[in-house]
């Protein structure tokens, strides 16, 4: 008789194996999908976190069972800070949260919405959303900078400010405490919140008085010498150390726009200044020419931008003196271009030479320098220049297996198509603009695709907060692109989806401008009225974010919608 | 002797195997994580001298394939399971994980399900003992 056959991994027995692994990490997963839901209540709060705010910091806390409670402590915060706020953070929904590792504690807070509460030794703390958005908490924890990306709680921060509340080591409430994740509401006695922009509901008013208003911000910024607060931190009003010369060029551009539409004498005055810094302590020798930097080795873009902004001074006769300084830059700008049509980005000073080197933005900026300078002075080899750079960028510079699926964030090019319509239309480079803008369609959220306010934004994925800036300089583009295809004969129903698109994203960036935002967590709300933050949960204000964003609402506004 | 061709086909998979997790491991992963780097080292390791040995029709090549079916198909199981619950995790938190959240956990998904599951499932099965008493 013939042994039997032993087969230790027969077909059936491995098939239903694997069948049954797939059904049990399905159910798995589901499981612990319902454990972390949150199953929130608005109308039932379990607790109300009654926070007494002066100056961006919290004076006097307390938990109460329903909004209204009378509170001895909160009552004696008030009246030892005049003008001081009272806040209810209402906790609405509470589920688990994993403590360990520290990355899941990091990821386990929708940032802007969720905090935590913490039972130790039968007491409980709450750590609210407010207390992390005014120490810049959220978006902080987890730094990967081989991608780009920073996401998370700062954890040992929520710890740091726990412990301090306990009065204990931050190392016993990760042993011992009782740490749940909870979703917080927001509201402020007697002050009903203010109507929601949606793109439906804006309109032109709102547009023009946001971007005034970010003018106004940036104008308010300016010193004695014409330099901006480059960088101000919300919450505490102070000043952040750094500079740069293409953002300085860029926010006094749409200082001058601004200027221009609103006859505000103020901001006339403070783009008039920030002007002079430019034209008395940028401009050295570059070569036969002069360009905008300072050092051995100086970039286009200060350059370009800084021809847009003394163009657009010219134009809009703030100081037509400012014509004058064009000749010379735009001079260094043809300079730097190849003969295919590319711009080499920096420049030797000492050497007298281009470096032929690529940086995102300059290309796009310096055609759209030149085509704006042949607008105001009509030097035929600006304009034949501008064209050449428009024909590249929208030709060989994307043109690559896989190009029609792929865009990034470049956005002055479609200013440049735009700007050259009706002096060099190139129905090529019209296309390119309007496909960036569908691939950016596709990408753009909808309203509930995250637990953000997220309407209008670009992304990938509902667990990052958006960041505002591209938004706004996308905006910038869209508008250009679809004033081009209006006059290009495009009708109004083809162009339907991208002027959507652009009300969308106008609406996300006037819902989010500090006008005036959560005023109770500044240090001085009047001083960053009309900034633009970066994102919904980083209040850091750099002067491009509010340039940005002005120059595609007062681009919106200018069209007419 | 198992048949040459199928030893071949099956050699050239482990291969791509191997370079698919050193790869993908090695030099996708931004940052550096001892449990996954050691499992992934020793996965590529196990899969190229598999590889080696049915290419060039070794007899311990079927001992060594084996024991590197073995491992993929637990670490692609432990891989897949984790992603998937990692994913209702995400979503409890942050409600649906969006269309372009879904894209790249489904690429991943579709990356890791037919080198780290289906193959080694496939590569088992033909490993069986031969059926001659």
């Amino acid at each position: 008789m013939a042994p039997a056959f032993e087969d230790p991994v027969s077909v059936r027995v491995l098939v239903r194996a694997l069948l049954g692994w797939a059904v049990a990490t399905v159910a798995l997963s589901l499981i612990v999908r319902s454990v972390f839901a949150l199953d929130t209540d608005a109308d039932h709060p379990r607790a109300i976190v009654a926070s007494v705010w002066s100056s961006g910091a919290l004076v006097g806390r307390a938990v109460l069972a329903h909004a209204g409670d009378p509170d001895a402590a909160l009552d004696a915060a008030l009246s030892s800070h005049p003008g001081a706020t009272l806040v209810y953070e209402s906790a609405v929904g509470e589920g688990p949260v994993l403590v360990r590792p520290e990355a899941a504690l990091a990821m386990s807070l929708v940032a802007g919405r969720d905090g935590l509460s913490v039972t130790m030794n039968g007491r409980t703390e709450y750590l609210t959303p407010d207390d992390l958005l005014v120490r810049h908490g959220y978006d902080t924890g987890l730094h990967l900078p081989s991608i780009g990306l920073v996401a998370g709680v700062d954890v040992p921060l929520a710890l740091a400010i726990l412990a301090d509340r306990f009065g204990t080591p931050a190392r016993d409430i990760v042993e011992h405490a009782r740490v749940r994740r909870v979703r917080f509401v927001r509201s402020v006695p007697g002050s009903p919140p203010a109507p929601v922009i949606t793109g439906d509901s804006m309109t032109d008013d709102d547009v023009a008085a946001g971007a005034f208003a970010a003018a106004r911000f940036l104008a308010r910024g300016i010193d004695a010498d014409g330099r901006f607060r480059y960088i101000v931190d919300a919450p505490t009003n102070r000043t952040l150390p750094g500079y740069d010369w293409p953002r300085h060029a860029g926010a006094t551009y749409f200082l001058a726009q601004a200027a221009a539409l609103s006859h505000d004498a103020d901001l006339a005055w403070a783009t008039l200044r920030a002007a002079s810094q430019l034209r008395d302590h940028a401009i050295v020798p570059c070569g036969p020419s002069r360009c905008v930097g300072e050092g051995q080795r100086v970039d286009l873009g200060s350059t370009a931008l800084a021809v847009i902004a003394f163009v657009e001074i010219a134009r809009t006769a703030l100081d037509r003196g400012y014509a004058l300084l064009v000749p010379d830059l735009t001079a260094f700008l043809r300079g730097q271009q190849r003969p295919d049509g590319e711009f080499m980005h920096e420049y030797d000073r000492g050497a007298s030479a281009p470096i032929d080197v690529q940086l995102l933005y300059y290309s796009g900026e310096a055609t759209l320098a030149l085509s704006r300078a042949h607008a105001l002075l009509a030097d035929p080899r600006d304009l034949e220049a501008a064209t050449r750079g428009l024909s590249y960028l929208t030709g060989p510079a994307w043109s690559f297996f896989g190009s029609r699926y792929y865009f990034g964030e470049e956005h002055w090019t479609c200013q440049a198509m735009d700007d050259l319509r009706d002096r060099a239309p190139d129905p090529r480079a019209l296309d390119f603009c309007l496909r960036w803008q569908e691939y950016g369609r596709a990408m753009q959220y909808g309203p509930g695709d995250a637990p953000f306010d997220v309407d209008g934004a670009y992304g990938v994925g509902a667990l990052f907060t958006p960041r505002l800036t591209p938004v706004a300089s996308r905006c910038e583009a869209g508008i250009a692109t679809l004033e081009a295809a209006r006059r290009a004969g495009k009708t109004a129903a083809e162009l339907s989806p991208l002027a959507r698109q652009m009300r969308r994203s106008l609406a996300l960036l006037l819902r989010q401008q500090f006008r005036p935002g959560p005023q109770h967590l500044f240090a001085d709300p009047d001083a960053v009225y009309g900034a633009m933050p970066a994102s919904a949960v980083d209040w850091q204000l750099r002067i491009d974010f509010a340039q940005h964003a002005g120059c595609a609402l007062l681009a919106w506004h200018v069209s007419g919608g | 002797m198992r048949q040459r061709l199928p030893s071949l086909v099956f050699g050239i998979a482990n291969l791509l195997t191997a370079a698919v997790v050193a790869v993908g491991v090695f030099a996708a992963l931004p940052a550096r994580w001892a449990p996954v780097d050691v499992a992934a080292a020793v996965l590529t390791a196990l899969e190229l001298t598999s590889a080696a040995g049915l290419l060039s029709g070794a007899a311990w090549a079927a001992n060594v394939a084996r024991v590197a079916c073995a491992a993929a198909l637990v670490l692609g199981l432990l891989l897949v399971t984790a992603l998937a619950v990692t994913v209702g995790w995400l979503s409890g938190i942050y409600g649906p994980v969006g269309r372009g959240g879904a894209i790249v956990l489904a690429l991943v998904a579709a990356l890791a399900l037919p080198y780290l599951v289906v193959l080694p499932a496939l590569e088992l099965v033909w490993l069986r003992p031969s059926k001659t008493p």
